[in-house]
């Protein structure tokens, strides 16, 4: 039996003080795949965007729930982020580069270009009343990563 | 909250980043920072990532929004104490297409001077 296969949920309140909370929970899980820094930075970062996505976009700074699934499957790591939100009218749109819905925030518009370039694999699901289901997938231990080297 | 987040010297306003920058934290220092902006002239900003661990694309905002207000004074953002932690999110962002990247705060109050 391979003992690393295993998932875990965490499920909270959508308020901006919980972001730090849930990227340092999912980093704590994926930690038995002995991530590098670089790749536990990565999978924070990814999860931070997600989570910063549903607070102010999917329930607009409303308090409603997020959930958290993480499973790992031997060096991958699955990351779904679910909320129950207004969710997303033009996923194409949103997934541009330097676009946001809400520039008066002083949005940057790299939330979902952060999530692509720091995961392996990123798949948005959404309708418009329901909530959005951010996927997100990476392999750990797979490159050797210079930045890694620099770190130390 | 820190006492000392911010300093505002002649028209240059020096940021002290918190260690994680995120969307929770860039709303503080927002807060911290933002009545200097009123009524005053402030021609340059330096953030200061001495303690800065984190950042993700809030704080990327964050310096793109001071970036805009410091251009209709003609001056510049310049972000310095950077660690090595921080060197990939700032190489990704492309922030340094708009932001001067400087050693220290004396470096860049030295640039701001000439």
């Amino acid at each position: 039996m391979n003992n690393k296969n295993s998932n875990m949920t965490v499920e909270f309140d959508s308020i901006s003080k919980n972001e730090s909370f849930a990227r340092v929970v999912v980093a704590a899980f994926v930690a038995r795949l002995d991530p590098t820094l670089v790749e536990i930075s990565d999978i924070k970062t990814a999860v931070s965007e997600a989570v910063t996505n549903s607070i102010i976009h999917g329930y607009e700074n409303q308090i409603g729930r997020i959930k958290i699934d993480v499973s790992i499957d031997g060096d991958e790591v699955t990351i779904v982020v679910t909320d129950n939100g207004i969710g997303i009218d033009n996923i194409e749109k949103a997934m541009e580069p330097m676009y946001t819905s809400k520039p008066e925030l002083e949005r940057s518009g790299m939330g979902f270009a952060f999530m692509e370039a720091f995961m392996d694999e990123l798949s948005v699901e959404s309708n418009p009343g329901e909530g959005t289901i951010i996927t997100m997938r990476k392999v750990i231990g797979k490159e050797d990563d210079n930045w890694d080297k620099e770190l130390d | 909250m820190e006492k000392d987040l911010h300093e505002l010297m002649g028209e240059t306003l020096i940021i002290h980043l918190p260690e994680e920058l995120d969307h929770h934290t860039v709303g503080e220092v927002r807060n911290a920072t933002d009545d200097l902006f009123i009524g005053k002239r402030v021609r340059n900003v330096i953030f200061d990532y001495g303690k800065t661990s984190f950042m993700d694309s809030s704080g990327i905002g964050l310096i793109m929004g001071r970036y805009r207000e410091v251009r209709y004074l003609k001056g510049n953002v310049y972000l310095v104490n950077i660690g090595k932690k921080m060197e990939r999110i700032l190489e990704i962002s492309g922030l340094y297409r708009v932001a001067i990247r400087a050693e220290d705060i004396s470096t860049a109050m030295e640039m701001i001077k000439e």
